[in-house]
């Protein structure tokens, strides 16, 4: 019963599942209103990079990858929002943020355009490669930095785009682990301590900015500009 | 090819026959969840009784429109009966009149004489709950036209009968991401449609809030009995859409015996149950949306069902 | 070897002053760790003139001379920062409140470590990694002064890098992707180098745009060019120095050495892309420069411009255009470092930002006059400094390989550049002149400002042998 096309058909369409739930969160990023709640979304994005990469790994056969799970597991799960939890406040994150640059439904729609616009710049990328986590990897990976971008762009409050750029480098990973799966453990491990080190500055700042001024509405500070 | 006839008729009766008992479970269940005792689940059974005895009174200022409404409401539900797997898994005799899109738009046309009769009396709650209605309806049709057109393009053919084979019966199909995400954005408009929590209050009594429960606030006698049935019957429709299907096209009769058909109807009413269980825990957990945020609600629904479709666009 | 002591010593400086308690000399052990800096790059810029490369750690860290130029360059002019901030901070410390010295110097340490790691990282992902702890070494030195303009500009500069790098980083992983389809080599520049022309083009192209896009958000390409000016002006003089002449220089190291992975038409292609982006930012910050109202946002402007000149001169193509790209990048750290030194003294005779109220600097602060004059002369290319001789090289180069209209566009953007620049300094070093502060200006800044002066001058007029090699070799490695 558990011969080798099954399980690796079924790797795949797992695989393909943890892709499709992290476009869904991608997508969720944009939507969410309450600063926690992008938080929980974010540790769940994580989590789904993570079972990827043990799907992959699995599939390729590379203990290198299920290290690189346990990596994002611990840091990106689990460091990073007790981290992030600390250096901030604790009454930022009861914060709801009532208005984005865009409304909702249309940021959505905006959402899907350039979910779209990753996959058609990814499709001629895919057409010399004949693996088909790549295909699913890669153009969700590149999805979900766009999608991080995008909601830097409309978001208003400090976490958020904190979270949209941790977002960012998640889709960056996604892709990583299937089309890369060979790079030196230690620039993987050196890249975690990276990331956890932006979330650890940005955090700080929010907590500098938070006393200096009061608010965390980064997007209103628009006092340096041009005349 | 009688027995196909035959099967269709039975297929209809018993969307009739139990629709109101589905009803009657959900607001019991609803109650027990909250743990008070909640109404009989027969009681909706006797609504309509009482309904068909009473006496019609219908305002001089409307029109046909008003009186043949409740009519067509409650006969849509019964043609879109005849097209979709209820009991069975193989195409039944009027299978082939339509398809998915075409029991959508039968659907539609219910849902359009019930807005156009709660403008027809004047009663100014009437136009109100009319017009939140069709806001949500035309939210919800894009993301009916992606999951149609999603689920079709897997299959290449759009009757259900037929989707159903290629979608969901291997059983590793289950977990592929585009079913996933299909099935969560078929859900948010399943609630979006029939009027539940998160959209609408279906208990509610406020007519300023209403959305869904505006179309029947005129009615009464007769009209409120066909109109009280005709819902539910749609309710049902839906889920059997949804079960049959997307998510869990099991338990369907695949021969053609009698026997077989009628011992799918205890699968399709459990299966039913279930949902109910999923959709009682949503709806208790939940609180009723803010108008304009049904917008983001069904945009959601609708990036969500976008969202499969590039997975399944991805996986090709 | 010498290159794992360039890494340590300042990072070992750092946790010393980062260690609680002790008086320690933090001004101290940062000018001795920055002058150790200083003469062991010397000593591998010299080295990589006869060798071709120096390896300390095979794979992951070696130099060679392109490097070497990038690696001298941070290292003059940390260690002329260095010289400056003992004075500078000290005396902002007397009037402002909430300046903390010793994080000040742990910070400058930590921040010339991530500079120093990027020239001599090989291994493609540890250099994405060094570029963005330039980023993060360097939020809280922006922020260092806690005014909400500070806090503004530090938010604003660490978002937009940050997502300029997470591009950039799908950009590495997608080289990474091309090149392990075709050999096995190791991922550094030269494994991607020998690697690029089995390559698949779509993947490389793709690879090179996301690269250009994230890293210059970094440098300050327009369109991603908004934080620049805020962050390069609300920092501390010392590191408005740093962050405008060298850390954006070494960024664009980083997209340089991307040059070479591509042959025949296909550079042609890129180099033409290379020139539209070098053009938009050159023109759009002399237009831009023109109506500045703070002088350090002017200079920080002027940056803009200078990376859109070395962008131009790379993708120009001939190797006269690159050996001007790399005099362009040494002359533009050095002058820049005088602009906001300059500026930084500026700010301390006058505690005014605004050009408009400034005049007459010549008569109340000789000292700020002149290097300032010396510094917009410097930097907008007139004779005789490096910078000039660079520009000039430039077009030359243009002209010569037949690319008129680049040069034409190029000229016309520098013209506007210098006039604006040179018409702002005039209003404020000359005119009647408006009361100022009288402090005294200390000594160790005046002494940076003259070690940061001279090589500009030496550079413009004369260029010394074992210079003239390592330009040479750093423009030949860029492959033509």
């Amino acid at each position: 019963m558990f011969d080798t096309t099954m399980i690796t058909t079924s790797l795949v369409k797992l695989n393909a599942l943890a892709g499709g739930l992290f476009l869904l969160t991608a997508f969720a990023l944009v939507a969410t209103r309450q600063v926690l709640a992008c938080l929980r979304i974010y540790i769940g994005q994580s989590v789904l990079l993570a079972f990827s990469a043990v799907f992959l790994g699995a599939l390729h056969g590379s203990v290198h990858l299920f290290l690189v799970a346990g990596i994002t597991l611990a840091i990106k799960s689990i460091l990073i929002p007790r981290l992030l939890r600390r250096t901030v406040g604790q009454d930022i994150y009861a914060r709801r943020e009532i208005s984005q640059i865009l409304n909702v439904p249309a940021s959505l729609l905006i959402a899907v355009a350039i979910a779209f616009a990753a996959y058609a710049a990814a499709t001629p990328l895919l057409a010399v490669s004949a693996d088909p986590n790549e295909s699913i990897n890669l153009p969700i990976g590149m999805a979900g930095l766009f999608l991080g971008a995008y909601t830097i762009c409309v978001r208003r409050e400090a976490i958020p785009q904190l979270i949209g750029i941790l977002a960012m480098e998640n889709g960056a990973f996604f892709a990583g682990v299937s089309i890369a799966p060979g790079l030196p453990l230690i620039a993987e491990l050196a890249a975690a301590f990276d990331v956890l080190i932006i979330a650890l500055v940005m955090g700080l700042l929010t907590r500098k900015i938070q006393e200096a001024m009061g608010t965390t509405a980064v997007g209103e500070m628009t006092s340096l500009r041009e005349e | 090819m009688i027995d196909r006839i035959v099967f269709n008729v039975i297929q209809v009766i018993v969307v009739m026959a139990f629709a109101p008992l589905v009803k009657g479970v959900l607001a019991r269940l609803k109650e027990n969840v909250q743990s008070k005792r909640g109404p009989s689940v027969f009681q909706p059974y006797r609504d309509i009784r009482k309904l068909f005895h009473k006496d019609e009174v219908v305002s001089m200022e409307s029109s046909w429109i008003f009186r043949f409404t409740p009519y067509i409401v409650f006969v849509t539900p019964i043609f879109v009966a005849l097209l979709i797997p209820v009991l069975t898994g193989y195409p039944l005799f009027f299978a082939f009149m339509g398809d998915m899109l075409g029991g959508g738009f039968i659907l539609a046309l219910g849902g359009f004489f019930a807005t156009l009769a709660a403008i027809d009396t004047g009663n100014p709650y009437g136009p109100m709950g009319a017009s939140r209605t069709r806001m949500v309806g035309f939210l919800a049709e894009p993301v009916f036209m992606i999951v149609f057109f999603t689920v079709s393009f897997v299959a290449g053919s759009t009757i259900p009968y037929i989707v159903q084979k290629y979608w969901v019966t291997p059983l590793a199909n289950f977990f592929e991401p585009s079913h996933v995400l299909l099935m969560l954005s078929f859900l948010m408009l399943i609630i979006a449609e029939t009027g539940r929590i998160p959209v609408d209050n279906p208990s509610g009594h406020f007519e300023l809030a209403m959305i869904d429960e505006s179309k029947g606030l005129e009615y009464s006698g007769r009209g409120a009995a066909l109109m009280k049935w005709g819902g539910s019957m749609k309710f049902f429709i839906l889920c059997c859409i949804f079960l049959n299907v997307l998510v869990a096209p099991w338990g369907l009769a695949q021969t053609l015996r009698l026997w077989d058909v009628l011992l799918s109807i205890p699968l399709i009413l459990f299966k039913i149950f279930l949902f109910l269980l999923v959709l009682v825990v949503i709806e208790s957990s939940l609180a009723k949306l803010r108008l304009f945020r049904i917008t983001e609600f069904l945009g959601a629904a609708f990036a969500t069902a976008v969202a499969a479709m590039i997975t399944k666009l991805l996986m090709m | 070897m010498e290159l794992l002591y360039i890494l340590c010593i300042p990072l070992l400086a750092a946790l010393g002053l980062l260690w609680p308690g002790r008086r320690i000399s933090a001004q101290g052990i940062t000018l001795i760790s920055s002058l150790c800096v200083l003469i062991l790059s010397i000593e591998t810029a010299l080295r990589t003139i006869s060798a071709k490369e120096i390896i300390a750690v095979p794979g992951f860290i070696s130099c060679d001379s392109f490097g070497a130029l990038i690696l001298l360059l941070v290292a003059v002019v940390g260690f002329a920062a260095a010289i400056f901030s003992w004075g500078y901070i000290d005396k902002i410390g007397e009037t402002r409140k909430g300046i903390m010295v010793r994080p000040y110097y742990a910070l400058f340490n930590l921040f010339m470590v991530s500079m120093l790691a990027v020239p001599l990282f090989s291994q493609v992902a540890l250099v994405w990694i060094a570029v963005e702890l330039t980023t993060l070494l360097s939020v809280f030195l922006v922020s260092f002064a806690s005014t909400p303009e500070a806090l503004e500009a530090a938010w604003k500069y660490v978002v937009l890098t940050c997502m300029g790098a997470a591009i950039a980083l799908l950009g590495i992983l997608m080289l990474y992707w091309g090149m392990s389809a075709v050999s096995q080599g190791p991922f550094t520049w030269e494994g991607l180098t020998m690697a690029s022309s089995k390559m698949s083009p779509s993947i490389l192209n793709t690879a090179f745009f996301f690269i250009l896009i994230g890293f210059g958000a970094k440098v300050g390409l327009v369109p991603l060019h908004t934080w620049l000016p805020d962050a390069h002006s609300q920092a501390p003089s010392p590191i408005c120095a740093l962050l405008s002449g060298v850390e954006t220089t070494v960024v664009l190291y980083a997209i340089m050495r991307l040059f070479p992975l591509f042959h025949g038409t296909s550079a042609a292609n890129m180099g033409m892309w290379l020139v539209i982006f070098g053009l938009l930012s050159t023109g759009v910050a002399a237009f831009l420069l023109i109506q500045a109202k703070d002088y350090k946002r002017m200079f920080a402007f002027s940056t803009v411009e200078h990376m859109g000149i070395i962008l131009v001169a790379v993708g120009i193509g001939s190797y006269g255009a690159h050996f001007g790209a790399m005099l362009q990048i040494v002359g533009h750290g050095l002058a820049k470092a005088i602009c906001f030194f300059a500026a930084g003294i500026t700010l301390l005779t006058t505690d005014n930002r605004d050009i408009g109220s400034i005049r007459g600097l010549i008569r109340t602060s000789p000292v700020c006059g002149f290097f300032l004059m010396v510094g917009a002369l410097g930097i907008a290319g007139a004779p005789p400094f490096a910078v000039f001789l660079s520009e000039l090289s430039i077009f030359k180069a243009g002209l010569a390989s037949g690319q008129y209209l680049v040069t034409g566009l190029l000229a016309v953007f520098i013209v506007i550049a210098f006039v604006g620049v040179l018409f702002q300094v005039n209003h404020m070093v000359f005119g009647k002149p408006a009361p100022t502060l009288k402090t005294t200006i200390p000594g160790t800044c005046m002494a940076a400002l003259v070690i940061v002066v001279l090589p500009v001058i030496l550079l413009g007029v004369y260029i010394p042998g074992p210079v003239y090699d390592l330009l040479r070799l750093a423009a030949y490695s860029l492959g033509r």
